[in-house]
């Protein structure tokens, strides 16, 4: 199963948590404890007053700003920049240079075919189709050139993201320690807004490659080293007994045992890298790297929505391309089909790899002999129109025209008075330490002291970063927007989970929507629902629907077989094995499904704080002017303690055993 | 052994990367490929096409100075100026000139690092502490003079909403809380929205609405693309909409806008931004749009620094620019070209 999604390994259960044991103690000393919490909390926020006093104060803002003055006073003559940033700057420039001329060199025949074998390699003639046939299509959206440019720097930071991800796994696999320290700043490194961090690596690292490879590989070393770590924690210990007894060293007994097992994991972290790295493609083009991550941003800037879309549904083809070659149908899917080769090819792979890359460049060769050097014209498809079109269609008879619900326009007032703004004002119009004593109070309930305190801290960081308002602004609009993302998924992803020919139908749609960026929906959304909260809600739903359905839709098929048949065999209905059986059975990963659209919603923010949202995503918009670097970081930390919080109780919910 | 292959795209990518290199070394000759990408950008690139570039498209231009690299901002003035500078420079002083799509703000990092060599087109609204960094105290980049155009930001309504209340041409129109309340919107309740766009963007909206005690409220859509958006979906529908915008902008030319006067920019009101006491209560100052460059290019390349620094186009200029990119739909670099072309005393006179 390739899954387009920011995945983390289904962690084995944790414990039951101690509320949900049924201990001998009687029921109201169980409850005592965090009642009796919950109320010290109370007692001392009564003290304390309504609002956020003024000393709990982690100026966080101020000392940011402190260290980016810093950084820009001294980029040019501290050793820090000279020893360190500058020759990396240097070094993935020179990278850069060199993939991007060797994918011109080969040009656009040359890295088709390229693009096959390599499919071919990984993952047999069917990936190699998919991969050439995705590649070929951004020729056809007209932008070739451009996706050179975004498929090198991809590739540039896909393979650093690798180096530094998965040595950091090994080392997290062999260590619990390291392991816990390292599970926060991964967390904090995705979800945090890139708009925090652009201009300071900006003035360490310089315009262009070095910054886009330095923000991209921040946001996306995350799935590298989590799965490297999963996939090598989950080989059988056994087999490393077996190794072991055989008297391999520890050297041997990981690169000829664990890893090799671990591929399968691996190269699912692989796939979350690439399709993550694709996810920030436009981001990165603020710094001036063109490709096709320019070409969304000018179409944004002239709100041209189909001139936003073309490059964007090239990205989707560019990031299922690199996704089909890389990690292969064949070595994620199930039931392997070899390649049939000719003896000689299969004795000798570096024969088969000089005779493929001859192949290669004789068909560069012939290209540029024939003069056929650019992607040709015949094939290319305008779709600017066409989309621009239907968006006209839609904004003209969707927004007021709708018959009896009145459109898309009365439906975003109703969202705002009837379920935003109430919302909002019950979070804000409570005191900060009742919500925080609520928190700590479902951090209990859910997993008993530890997750409460852990909810209580991140909460109180929320006030100390000065942010509080901002904050409870936010919360309220993603609770909103989980419940309606969780109310709209689901049941699709029970639909598909009980189909194949569903799934089969539906899977390039979901891949297509999670990697197209969301910049190119942005201004539909704003015509169809005005400027405010609701195109923020409506865009972060449409983000985070496809992977929560394609979340379900996996748990729902990890249900053993056996089960359903016997449920089945005594005669049970479909609807009694769907309710019965599977839904039961796959509660545990369908949680987890929704445990992970928290983290993408909150992803979202920023992206909403673009078109209205307000609250503390606006803050981090902040953060990309010179002047407010340090509100944007309070902003983003706020969003990383909120993100951390949902997370871990999210998390406890699925990973706590059914009752029955 | 196939699947050890298959396990790792770095190896198989870098083996690919190897053999490429060799195999079509001999069948490129350097100078050859990627036309209009320059594969070697960082150091090559300073002396190999500067050297060849010229001499290939052009017969006549002296061979000197350094390459330099434009920054063009996402907006089209920004893109005109560094277009007419290209052809000049490349045209008339044989410097080659690549043009870098990026954020403003990212613009000053860059400058400062000698990384471009030269923006041609900043608000100083926007940048008042990046001037106070980088030129005044950090020295890593020099101010090159004004470039000619003036910009103004305010307060702007549709003009049809003018036509049916002509006192909302004025500040003092907005006191009366029914004619603010035609702005409402759900999110705003009783109060009228004022509708700010890209919040990087300097704004002084909130003083000016709680100094002048207006009934509204304050709402950031958060991008120029959103406030756009709402522009054209408001003129859809002939509803009212109050918002921040500013002159020049490609859109003044397809939606008609008045500005909403503000009470006079006065000494005191522009004593009240500098000291950011929360006192601002007047309209926006006239900005005075000006050229700056990285320290280094003096150095690297003389003329051209002096040829930046000469260069000044009016706001007409750049409009009839723009209007051949926006409306005849002719590429950049061809309008530029053109227009140079049809213009050379103009020209001369940067160059003299």
């Amino acid at each position: 199963m390739t899954a387009l999604t920011v995945d983390r390994p289904v962690s084995p259960a944790p414990p039951a948590p101690a509320s949900a044991a049924t201990g001998a103690r009687p029921s109201w000393l169980r409850l005592a404890v965090p009642v009796g919490a919950v109320a010290v909390i109370c007692v001392i926020g009564a003290v304390i007053g309504s609002e956020v006093p003024s000393w709990l104060d982690a100026r966080v803002g101020p000392r940011a700003d402190d260290v980016y003055d810093w950084t820009v006073r001294n980029n040019g003559t501290h050793w820090l920049f000279t020893g360190v940033f500058d020759p990396i700057s240097t070094g993935l420039t020179r990278t850069y240079d060199v993939t991007l001329w060797v994918l011109e060199s080969l040009r656009w025949t040359g890295v088709l075919a390229l693009a096959g074998l390599i499919g071919w390699r990984t993952g047999g003639t069917k990936a190699a189709v998919v991969g050439v046939l995705s590649l070929a299509g951004c020729g056809v959206l007209g932008f070739w050139d451009d996706t050179m440019i975004t498929l090198a720097i991809m590739l540039v930071s896909v393979v650093v993201s690798l180096v530094i991800g998965v040595p950091l796994g090994i080392w997290c696999a062999r260590s619990t320690t390291v392991d816990r320290g390292l599970r926060g700043f991964l967390d904090a490194a995705q979800v945090m807004p890139a708009f925090v961090y652009l201009l300071p690596v900006l003035v360490a690292f310089g315009i262009q490659v070095p910054t886009a490879v330095v923000a991209t590989v921040i946001f996306a070393v995350a799935p590298a080293v989590r799965l490297t770590s999963h996939g090598l924690r989950s080989v059988p210990v056994v087999s490393t007994e077996v190794g072991t007894s055989f008297g391999s060293t520890r050297r041997q007994l990981l690169l000829k045992v664990q890893l090799p097992l671990a591929r399968r994991t691996m190269l699912l972290g692989l796939n979350q890298v690439i399709m993550l790295a694709f996810g920030i493609v436009v981001l990165a083009s603020i710094v001036g790297i063109g490709g096709l991550g320019g070409e969304v941003l000018e179409g944004l800037r002239r709100v041209d929505v189909g001139a936003a879309f073309a490059p964007g549904l090239a990205i989707v083809f560019a990031a299922v391309a690199l996704d089909r070659i890389s990690t292969g149908e064949r070595s994620v899917r199930r039931g392997t089909r070899p390649v049939r080769l000719p003896e000689a090819w299969r004795q000798r792979p570096a024969l088969l790899a000089a005779t493929g890359l001859i192949a290669v460049a004789v068909i560069a060769l012939v290209t540029k002999v024939v003069g056929a050097d650019d992607f040709p014209s015949a094939l290319t498809i305008d779709i600017r129109q066409p989309v621009n079109d239907a968006v006209d269609w839609v904004n003209e008879h969707l927004r007021n025209g709708v018959p009896v619900v009145g459109g898309t326009g009365s439906f975003s007032d109703f969202l705002v008075l009837h379920v935003l703004t109430p919302m909002r004002d019950l979070l804000l119009a409570a005191p900060w330490w009742l919500v925080i004593a609520a928190v700590v109070a479902i951090g209990w309930a859910s997993a008993g002291p530890g997750l409460a305190a852990l909810c209580g801290l991140c909460f109180v960081g929320v006030a100390a970063l000065r942010t509080w308002d901002l904050s409870m602004d936010t919360l309220s609009q993603v609770l909103v927007i989980i419940v309606i993302t969780v109310a709209i998924a689901v049941p699709i992803g029970i639909w598909v989970g009980r189909s194949d020919r569903v799934e089969r139908m539906v899977r390039p749609l979901l891949d297509a929507a999670q990697v197209m960026p969301a910049f190119v929906y942005l201004v539909p959304v704003v015509f169809l629902f005005n400027v405010g909260r609701v195109p923020g809600v409506i865009a972060s739903i449409v983000y985070a629907v496809p992977p929560c359905i394609r979340l379900v839709n996996l748990g729902l098929r990890e249900v053993p077989v056996a089960p359903r048949e016997a449920a089945t065999s005594f005669g049970a209905t479909p609807r009694q094995v769907l309710f019965k059986v599977q839904l039961p059975m796959a509660a545990r990963s369908i949680m987890l499904g929704i445990n992970q659209t928290i983290l993408l919603v909150l992803s979202m923010v920023v992206i909403g704080a673009l078109i209205g949202s307000g609250g503390v995503g606006l803050e981090t918009v902040y953060g990309l002017t010179k002047s407010e670097i340090g509100r944007g970081v309070a902003g983003g930390l706020s969003i990383v303690l909120l993100a951390v919080a949902l997370d871990r109780i999210t998390q406890s919910w699925g990973g706590r055993p059914r009752r029955t | 052994m196939v699947r050890r292959c298959a396990a790792t795209l770095a190896a198989v990518l870098v083996f690919a990367a190897c053999g490429d290199d060799d195999s079509t070394d001999d069948t490129n000759p350097p100078g050859t490929e990627a036309p209009g990408t320059d594969p070697t950008a960082t150091e090559p690139a300073a002396t190999e096409p500067a050297a060849t570039d010229p001499a290939g498209t052009d017969a006549e231009p002296p061979a000197s100075g350094e390459g330099i690299v434009l920054a063009v901002n996402p907006w089209t003035g920004s893109a005109v100026n560094a277009q007419v500078a290209k052809v000049v420079l490349e045209s008339e002083l044989g410097t080659a000139v690549e043009l870098i799509d990026i954020d403003e703000n990212a613009t000053w990092p860059g400058l400062d690092r000698g990384e471009i060599d030269a923006v041609l087109e900043v608000w100083p609204s926007g940048h008042a502490e990046d001037y106070a960094t980088y030129i005044d105290e950090k020295q890593t980049v020099v101010d090159l003079g004004l470039l000619g155009p003036t910009a103004k930001i305010g307060w702007y309504v549709p003009t049809y909403v003018v036509e049916e209340h002509p006192e909302l041409a004025s500040w003092e129109g907005f006191q009366d809380p029914d004619l603010a309340g035609l702005f409402a919107t759900a999110e705003t309740g009783d109060a009228g929205q004022f509708l700010m766009g890209d919040p990087s963007y300097v704004s002084y909206d909130e003083q000016i609405i709680a100094n002048l005690e207006l009934p509204l409220q304050f709402v950031v859509a958060g991008s120029e693309a959103a406030l756009i958006t709402a522009i054209e979906q408001a003129v859809g529908d002939e509803q009212p909409l109050l918002l921040n915008f500013w002159q020049p902008h490609w859109l003044q030319s397809q939606v008609e806008l008045t500005e909403v006067e503000l009470p006079e920019v006065t000494e005191e009101c522009l004593a009240s931004a500098a000291a950011d006491d929360g006192a601002y209560e007047c309209d926006y100052p006239i900005d005075e749009l000006y050229k700056a460059a990285s320290v280094g290019l003096q150095e690297k390349n003389a003329a051209a620094f002096d040829f930046l620094s000469a260069l000044q186009l009016t706001i007409e200029q750049q409009n009839e620019i723009a209007a051949m990119i926006d409306a005849d739909g002719m590429a950049p670099e061809e309008a530029a070209a053109a227009w140079v072309e049809a213009n050379p005393d103009v020209v001369q006179a940067w160059l003299a």
